[in-house]
């Protein structure tokens, strides 16, 4: 009984991690783009290196066709040394707005959460 | 299997998954797919590691192709593209339901009431408005005719009051599709918004 409770809290907090990746990536993929042009495979590197953020390779190329649709990114076909074209992606203007607005919200909300969470931490490492 | 034909047989398989996009959208799609597996190889990854990675072309289809049909069809006032997305959206909630609900309804009696109007000059003693003491008996076309004591008000003028009327109820379904189609988006933007705060 107490195996199965465990593998459902365990199960939960998979999901429920897999939809706060899912939600952050659109701001992580519009920060990628921050300093300069990217493609597709230095933006899920550049996202490994420096957030940590291991993805479905899938998941980030809809992410940035979105992105685009929405007009905060541009593309354009570049080619490349390697023999075929690639693909790179630049923040709009807009992009650039609505990327200091998320992360505004984002830090002001995360560090309320983590005053919040943190004593919980605390408290979990004291009882061990 | 070879690399190469591996990564063709991937490619052709998300381009027929992604079949209800335009021609250039696919193309393009399958173009950055097609860099994407070249780059990764470069980098001495093998093939199976990298479509893995990818996960299956039907996977990565559907997230592209997921919100394309209600982003395109909340532009468009074509019934067959509002109605597919208003499908799309009955199964994704009650409200989704709702609006199909309504499209139905509101494209069968706007329809309804154009033909009608159109079959009084075809079928003008089996079609109008029939009263009988004050009271509305019969509307359409009716087969068989509807006799007396109940008679038929509009005459001719029942052509013009129909087309009139069909034609602003199948717009006003119209209008309301589309409005739902693009609330729908604000809510969902607003949740993945929501989602990536949380």
């Amino acid at each position: 009984m107490a195996k199965m409770r465990q593998q459902i809290v365990e199960a939960d907090s998979d999901r429920w991690e897999a939809q706060l990746r899912k939600g952050a990536l659109e701001m992580a993929a519009l920060a990628s783009l921050w300093n300069g042009r990217l493609y597709g495979l230095e933006i899920i590197r550049f996202l490994e290196t420096h957030s940590r953020l291991v993805l479905a390779e899938g998941t980030i190329y809809p992410i940035l066709n979105r992105l685009k649709t929405e007009g905060l990114l541009t593309s354009e076909w570049v080619e490349a040394e390697a023999g075929h074209p690639r693909k790179y992606y630049s923040l709009t203007e807009a992009g650039r707005l609505r990327l200091r607005e998320m992360a505004r919200a984002w830090v002001s909300f995360s560090s309320g959460l983590s005053r919040l969470l943190e004593p919980l931490l605390e408290t979990e490492e004291i009882s061990k | 299997m070879n690399a190469e034909y591996q990564m063709k047989n991937y490619l052709d398989d998300l381009r027929l998954h992604l079949g209800p996009m335009t021609l250039n959208e696919r193309e393009e799609i399958v173009k950055e797919i097609s860099a994407h597996i070249r780059d990764a190889a470069e980098t001495g990854t093998n093939m199976e590691t990298i479509l893995d990675r990818l996960g299956s072309a039907g996977e990565l289809a559907a997230q592209y192709r997921d919100g394309l049909l209600i982003r395109t069809a909340s532009r468009s006032v074509s019934p067959l593209k509002l109605m597919r997305a208003a499908l799309r959206l009955a199964t994704k909630g009650v409200f989704g339901v709702f609006v199909f609900f309504v499209g139905i309804v509101g494209y069968a009696m706007g329809g309804g009431m154009a033909i009608s109007g159109m079959l009084k000059p075809i079928f003008p003693a089996h079609t109008g408005m029939w009263i009988q003491d004050g009271r509305l008996v019969a509307f359409g076309t009716q087969f068989p005719s509807i006799g007396p004591p109940a008679h038929e008000v509009l005459g001719m003028w029942y052509i013009p009051l129909m087309l009139t009327a069909g034609s602003l109820t199948l717009l006003l379904t119209t209008f309301l599709i589309r409005t739902s189609l693009q609330i729908s988006q604000k809510w969902q933007l607003r949740l993945q918004r929501n989602g990536g705060m949380a």
